[in-house]
């Protein structure tokens, strides 16, 4: 297979998911990490092979046809227009910006841009087979969606006030799961939220559990349920309500090992985070990226997409705040 | 022997009187119905009288009353067996209107009666709250119901049943209130009508989400579809801060079936009678309990406590608005 250069830029802890599934494509070759700590980019490069650049120079390479946006979030806008601007296909991690102004002003930049937005749940293989069940009819027309979203343990404190808010940073994996499955958009949305976990992250003004009630214009009911401690993995649950049946996306055990004993019938845990638990959605988004490069598919999941899913997110902190259901 | 009379020979009724009748604690001994021949045709099958509802209520030797008639009825036959002095076993609702349901506190507060919220009994929810209470996995945070009926009721039924809410929804807010521990501060329900288009001519829905908030944040989330399309679909998750904790279905068997397109489990049991069937049986023993001189441990002020959050759910689906409480 003829392979196409791609650029890295942010070695972080995304770059390290995604800068080893590019550089291990075999469709694919890492050329360059982009990364203001030297370390960090020189330890992707000896493992990989590729150079460490600047993102000037990593652009102006013209056999670079694609570049992976994993800077940190208030990077990544600048960062894909300064690539899609280089006539480069673009793989960006989620969310586009914090600022939905920023990201509307920006749009029209985009328009023909060969875009993928790093929404890596619509590649997770359990959740492509429900979505492919639900369209292919088996469970009758959809009626109602629950989405189970809880994360393992919190963040360092450190990271809140830098994340955007629960909403902007974590529901909207979800925001972005329920518009893909319901077919319709939303038009109401309703977010209650309290901080359980840690009253830390209530000091800095956010919260670490809530619930999500999102309803369209025909009347399908999304619940989204979210946290960010379960203290028992990361769990991570679809369930699809139609008028026909239910399909149901359960949680992935780490070993299918049961003991049995007279106390009680044990399992392996679930998951502990989200590098093992979508690391195969996180390679087939890779493989779908080279896909993307190589003219053999347009890109599934683009910037509407990213601007969709900010609006529901801004969306759910208004509710929240306001105490009141949100129309949009 | 503590001799119980049933009052209303329906659906429910004829559970009730069966386990009545086979507990060894008590006695049926009569049967009223409005209706003649489905007294009678449940008087034979347990030997016992067909009973008015005067010589019911006026029989000193009678301790129990189990009131399994019409919703309309449950208020006032409860109110008339506990100034006979009789032990009270009503079924659920308690009324569908609230400001009724509460005038009636001077009689029925202090009354030993059982609201028959039959959840409460049931073997799996029972270990899920033991666990729970056991402080295993911390301290509860949030809770999520689902409760989805196999199929929906006839339109008649809808006309009559009070609502979504208050005929359906009202088994879940018990279960929220007893699991939860603090009462709930803030409803907010979205409901629609995606089943049956005639449901919804009749003003009700028949999907919802209802969402609930205590004092301390704790937040509980109900879902309801009077139509599930794969049976009856009865679970509990309680999350804490240590673990999860969840009651899960129950197949009719524990028989899987494998082939080159997949695996299939048996379905689920098919509606409460079958579902409930082992926490019917205990809830009349808890009756038997209380007429050995145990406390009620559901009563009254539980059911008031349900039908107002029942209330709550439908003004917020009239209004778009959560409800504050």
């Amino acid at each position: 297979m003829e392979t196409i250069e791609v650029a890295l830029i942010g070695a972080g802890r995304m770059g390290q998911v995604h800068g080893p599934n590019a550089a291990r494509h075999p469709g694919l070759k890492l050329k360059y990490v982009v990364d203001p700590r030297p370390e960090a980019a020189q330890a992707m490069c000896q493992r990989f092979g590729a150079q460490a650049a600047t993102l000037e120079q990593a652009l102006a390479d013209p056999a670079i046809k694609g570049v992976l946006v994993c800077s940190s979030t208030d990077q990544h806008l600048s960062n894909a227009l300064a690539a899609v601007e280089a006539g480069k296909a673009v793989f960006c991690e989620k969310p586009i910006d914090l600022d939905l102004q920023k990201v509307l002003q920006a749009q029209s930049r985009f328009e023909g841009a060969r875009f993928l937005l790093g929404f890596n749940r619509r590649f997770d293989p359990h959740f492509k087979a429900l979505k492919q069940k639900l369209d292919a009819g088996a469970v009758g027309k959809l009626e109602s969606l629950h989405l189970i979203n809880h994360d393992p343990a919190s963040p360092p404190p450190g990271f809140i006030p830098t994340s955007g808010g629960l909403f902007k940073d974590f529901t909207i994996h979800d925001l972005d799961m329920a518009r893909w499955l319901l077919g319709e958009e939303p038009v109401q949305v309703y977010t209650t939220a309290s901080c359980l976990v840690d009253p830390e992250i209530g000091r800095q003004g956010d919260v670490d559990t809530a619930r999500t009630v999102l309803k369209t214009a025909s009347g399908r009911l999304c619940v989204i349920s979210n946290t960010r401690r379960s203290g028992y993995g990361y769990d991570q649950r679809i369930e699809a309500f139609g008028s026909t049946g239910m399909l149901n996306a359960g949680n992935v055990q780490q070993d299918t090992l049961q003991t049995l004993t007279e106390q009680a019938v044990t399992g392996a845990p679930i998951h502990p985070g989200f590098a093992s638990r979508y690391q195969a959605g996180y390679r087939d988004q890779i493989h779908h990226f080279a896909d993307v490069l190589h003219g053999r598919a347009q890109p599934l999941v683009g910037y509407a997409d990213g601007v969709a899913a900010l609006v529901l997110a801004e969306a759910c902190d208004q509710s929240m705040r306001s105490g009141t259901v949100i129309h949009l | 022997m503590h001799k119980v009379v049933l009052i209303g020979a329906g659906r429910i009724g004829r559970i009730h009187a069966r386990n009545a009748a086979f507990n060894p604690r008590l006695q049926l001994a009569g049967v009223v119905d409005a209706i003649e021949a489905s007294a009678q045709s449940l008087a034979q099958e347990y030997g016992c009288p067909v009973l008015s509802l005067d010589q019911a209520m006026d029989d000193a030797s009678v301790a129990g009353v189990i009131i399994a008639s019409s919703t309309d009825t449950h208020l006032d036959y409860s109110v008339r067996a506990a100034a006979a002095n009789k032990a009270v076993f009503c079924e659920k609702p308690i009324d569908q209107d609230l400001a009724r349901a509460k005038s009636a506190a001077p009689q029925l507060a202090q009354a030993k009666l059982l609201l028959a919220f039959n959840r409460r009994f049931d073997p799996n929810f029972q270990a899920l709250k033991a666990r729970l209470d056991s402080g295993a996995i911390g301290t509860l945070e949030t809770l999520q119901i689902t409760s989805n009926d196999p199929s929906p009721p006839p339109p008649s039924y809808v006309a009559v049943s009070g609502g979504l809410f208050k005929d359906m929804a009202i088994h879940d807010f018990d279960m929220a209130r007893w699991l939860l521990g603090e009462e709930v501060v803030e409803v907010y329900a979205a409901g629609s009508c995606l089943v049956d288009p005639e449901i919804g001519k009749l003003g009700d829905v028949d999907t919802a989400r209802t969402v609930l908030k205590t004092a301390s944040g704790r937040i509980c989330v109900i879902s309801n579809s009077r139509r599930s399309g794969f049976g009856y679909d009865q679970r509990i998750e309680a999350y804490a801060s240590a673990g999860m904790v969840r009651a899960d279905n129950v197949t009719e068997s524990t028989v899987q079936v494998w082939g080159e397109n997949g695996a299939a489990a048996d379905r689920f049991q098919n509606f409460f009678l079958d579902r409930y069937a082992e926490a019917y049986r205990r809830e009349m023993d808890h009756f038997a309990d209380m007429l050995d001189g145990a406390a009620p441990s559901v009563g009254y002020a539980d059911g008031v406590n349900a039908l107002a959050l029942a209330e709550a759910a439908a003004e917020s689906v009239r209004t778009g608005a959560p409800v504050r409480l």
